[in-house]
């Protein structure tokens, strides 16, 4: 059925995968928690963007299969999610210092 | 009799080749560049949030100081375990285990409708117990933008999964052709998960830390 079946994740893979993910999300509360009491500041950002991202690369590669599709499609959505991300931060950059300008 | 077969087979074959002339199947590459647009679209509404959160001389309260996030991280939780559900939807259908196919179809529905009421409370304390509605402040509006049109999409999202439920209880099985949609709603599914992971971090973790 999927184009790329034969290579996708056993059940108890799948089982293994969210585990991990929930694991991730404890991590991320516990963090949330770890900065109001220790204010990390900078250092709590940085590690909650990169679970977070972690979270997001794993759910689009193993339970979204993009791992296990053709490589022009994880280009096609690795190269445009890049491209947004930065269309975004530049943006935001802009306004953000039109905003302090004023 | 066996040149009508024959003549059937090659009708199905050329319908295949129809949606694989792109070098894979048309309609997931279609489900693909629409999930795409769809970033696109709350990649700027999370930006507009961004924009006008810690910004100061707006009017109270402030949504990052009412946030609950114990309840929001179950919430999220329950959203994050959605995608394993409908993952095993699927691992199912390839597994023509028609029955486990429905049942994980259905608890995914179930789930997306947990965190769908969660939201619905989360709005309704915020409105009638904070004070905060739709034209507080900017921000405020950004946040139930952002965060409503998110639920519209999980509300879709659970339609179109009991649909899927629905039309494999009452015909028993699921067709190739339905099997396929099993998939495209999955992707769509994953997507409107990975979508709150970055609300979550974003919008409810660093705007409160």
């Amino acid at each position: 059925m999927s184009d790329g079946a034969h290579h996708t994740p056993s059940t108890s893979q799948y089982w293994k995968i969210a585990l991990g993910l929930a694991v991730i999300t404890a991590l991320e509360v516990s963090l949330y928690y770890i900065d109001n009491a220790l204010e990390l500041g900078v250092l709590n950002a940085a590690m909650l963007i990169g679970l977070s991202l972690l979270k997001f690369v794993v759910v689009v590669g193993w339970f979204m299969h993009l791992r296990f599709e053709k490589p022009s499609l994880s280009r096609f959505f690795t190269g445009g999610f890049i491209l947004a991300i930065s269309l975004y931060a530049v943006v935001l950059g802009f306004m953000a210092a039109a905003v302090l300008r004023s | 009799m066996t040149d009508l077969a024959h003549e059937g087979d090659v009708t199905a074959e050329d319908h295949h080749d129809e949606h694989e002339s792109l070098g894979m199947d048309a309609r997931k590459l279609g489900m693909w560049v629409f999930l795409s647009s769809e970033f696109l679209f709350f990649g700027a509404l999370m930006t507009n949030y961004l924009l006008y959160s810690n910004r100061p001389g707006l009017a109270d309260p402030y949504p990052g100081t009412i946030y609950d996030i114990p309840f929001t991280s179950v919430s999220s939780f329950v959203l994050l375990m959605s995608s394993l559900t409908m993952v095993l939807a699927h691992a199912a259908l390839e597994r023509d285990d028609q029955h486990q196919t429905r049942t994980w179809l259905f608890a995914t529905a179930a789930l997306g409708s947990i965190f769908l009421g969660g939201q619905v409370f989360e709005f309704y304390e915020f409105i009638t117990h904070d004070g905060m509605t739709l034209t507080t402040s900017p921000v405020a509006s950004a946040f139930y933008v952002l965060t409503g049109f998110h639920g519209l999409h999980v509300a879709i999202g659970i339609l179109m999964l009991l649909s899927l439920w629905g039309i494999g209880h009452s015909q028993g099985a699921l067709s190739d052709k339905r099997g396929f949609n099993v998939e495209l709603v999955g992707l769509y599914w994953h997507f409107v998960d990975i979508i709150w992971i970055v609300i979550f971090t974003v919008v409810y973790l660093l705007s409160t830390s």
